[in-house]
């Protein structure tokens, strides 16, 4: 059963094209990792495709009907995790819940249930009746999220939910997320971490200036790069002209630059890893040298030319 | 009514909007009569303070839209115009709830001064709502919140002036006695003068009837702006 459709969605920002002809599935029961680097288009695509913004062309279909066939019914299904955290300060993380719980229209002990039982998937049951001020970077996402949770929607959207979090509360949310699709529930799930898609994705959309450039499972990306190999080069300085020399090798397709070091996207088969060798000795002070095994992050890097995470440099 | 519960419950949950709600406008009561104006001095003060009252209570919408918790709102199945109503809904029962209080307490205190407290609460009534809709309206034009607070802070007390609840419009040049009917401090000032000069509820049709649909046109106004 197809849980959202978008076909051809074109939007524009007056004269920015933010969308263009984007078209996505999604099945039940899937968790679909959306990536893309800053200004891709994510938000944009999630706001499109909840009806919170409009779309200057292209259909919608939630839950098989078109988005707009009875709004308020469809949006009771979608829960929406918002990238920044989006609480009431002022409220208790219990009565943020109750609220949240009772504009879906939950009532009684129906709600109470359900306030407990999100306080208890996001692991924030001892600290109910706190406010969220008195709460770590790590505890308020947690609760941003326990909000989208609270009515038990079919369909989870999740932007970006774990930005600035703790290694330990990334984990919590990650298994939460886990646990809620093994109840069934369907995740769209947009971050800037590679590895969260790798670990929870079971499908993987890349966006990249507001089209969809690869579409597919983890496997199936990584098989499209096979003819491609990874260097990783540490030195003790980063030159310019290190990086020029690099860049000028037969068969190097990409160069980035991470502190000290220097990540060469090359084709198989030039013997380059012998090659980068040479040119980084030459500019002395080698630190490291090896070759890496494909990973979706080099899918990215290959298909947009960027890193996902801070920008990257070409 | 869960939106309107739970408006109730931030507003009264600040202990500076509890101060602001009863000790101020109460101590206005106890103001006696003087200067031109034919009502004790404090009903001219109220009406500034019922300002300022609703100027905090728009604030916290303002606050929800800049914070994106309205964006959270705008996911869920709940139309906006149900959030603003409740909202405005929840601030109205306070202001009006308040104006009740003020006239009851300024009876006890002022006897015969006071003539027809039920039309003195139905000025105040209607003007709580005019407030409420001019501060959503006002918020609306900024993006940040500290310039629209800073701003109206500064607005109101001139509104009154300009709108003859502290000097007569009469005293000042014919433009700006012209322009002050543009403000709704100044039907306000009408309501209250007419009251205080014995018309009855038809001789405060005019005024009643222009505070309400400035309310309306400043609810409009102020629902344009929705999530951004």
């Amino acid at each position: 059963m197809v849980i959202a459709r978008m076909a051809d969605i074109v939007k524009r920002y007056g004269t920015h094209l933010v969308l263009d002809n984007v078209s996505i599935e999604m099945g039940k029961g899937e968790i679909v990792g959306l990536l893309g680097p800053n200004g891709a288009g994510k938000t944009t695509l999630l706001f499109a495709l909840t009806g919170l913004i409009g779309v200057d062309s292209g259909e919608i279909e939630l839950f098989g009907r078109p988005l707009g066939d009875n709004t308020l019914e469809t949006k009771r299904r979608i829960g929406f995790v918002t990238q920044e955290v989006s609480v009431f300060q002022d409220l208790t993380a219990r009565e943020n819940l109750e609220f949240f719980g009772g504009i879906y229209g939950l009532r009684g002990p129906g709600l109470k249930q359900r306030v407990q039982h999100a306080l208890e998937i996001v692991g924030l049951a001892k600290y109910a009746n706190r406010l969220p001020a008195k709460f770590s970077g790590g505890m308020s996402r947690r609760l941003n999220i326990a909000c989208a949770l609270v009515h038990a929607p079919e369909f989870l959207i999740m932007d970006e939910p774990t930005v600035g979090v703790d290694p330990q509360s990334r984990r919590h949310i990650l298994e939460t997320v886990r646990e809620l699709n093994r109840q069934g529930t369907t995740v769209l799930y947009t971050t800037h971490y590679m590895e969260e898609v790798q670990a929870i994705a079971s499908r993987v959309i890349i966006l990249d200036q507001g089209h969809v450039i690869a579409e597919g499972t983890i496997s199936d990306l990584v098989e499209q790069i096979r003819h491609e190999e990874r260097i990783r080069l540490e030195v003790v300085d980063v030159t310019e002209p290190l990086l020029q020399n690099l860049r000028k090798l037969e068969g190097v397709k990409g160069v980035v630059v991470e502190d000290r070091i220097v990540r060469i996207t090359t084709q198989v088969g030039f013997g380059n890893l012998d090659r980068v060798l040479a040119a980084a000795s030459e500019a002395g002070g080698v630190l490291s040298i090896n070759a890496e095994r494909p990973t979706l992050e080099d899918v990215f890097l290959t298909l947009t030319g960027k890193q996902l995470r801070d920008g990257g440099e070409e | 009514m869960t939106i309107f519960r739970f408006v109730l419950k931030r507003f009264l949950r600040r202990p500076a909007n509890i101060i602001l709600v009863t000790l101020v406008p109460m101590a206005v009561v106890f103001i006696p009569v003087s200067g031109w104006f034919p009502l004790p001095m404090g009903f001219q003060y109220f009406g500034m303070a019922l300002m300022f009252i609703a100027a905090r209570m728009a604030a916290i919408v303002m606050e929800d839209r800049i914070k994106g918790t309205l964006l959270r709102v705008g996911l869920a199945p709940v139309r906006h115009s149900q959030y603003l109503w409740q909202n405005l809904g929840a601030y109205a029962l306070i202001l009006v709830g308040l104006s009740g209080i003020i006239v009851t307490m300024g009876t006890a205190v002022h006897g015969s001064m006071l003539a027809a407290p039920g039309l003195l609460f139905l000025v105040f009534s209607c003007f709580s709502i005019t407030s409420l809709g001019f501060s959503l309206a006002w918020y609306s034009l900024f993006r940040n919140r500290e310039g629209a607070v800073a701003t109206i802070t500064g607005v109101i007390p001139l509104m009154m002036m300009l709108g003859g609840m502290i000097w007569p419009v009469q005293a000042m040049p014919a433009l700006f006695r012209r322009l002050a009917m543009l403000l709704p401090t100044y039907w306000l000032a009408e309501g209250l003068l007419s009251t205080a000069h014995g018309a009855g509820l038809m001789g405060l049709a005019t005024p009643l009837v222009v505070m309400l649909l400035y309310s309306a046109a400043f609810v409009l106004l102020g629902s344009m702006r929705r999530l951004t």
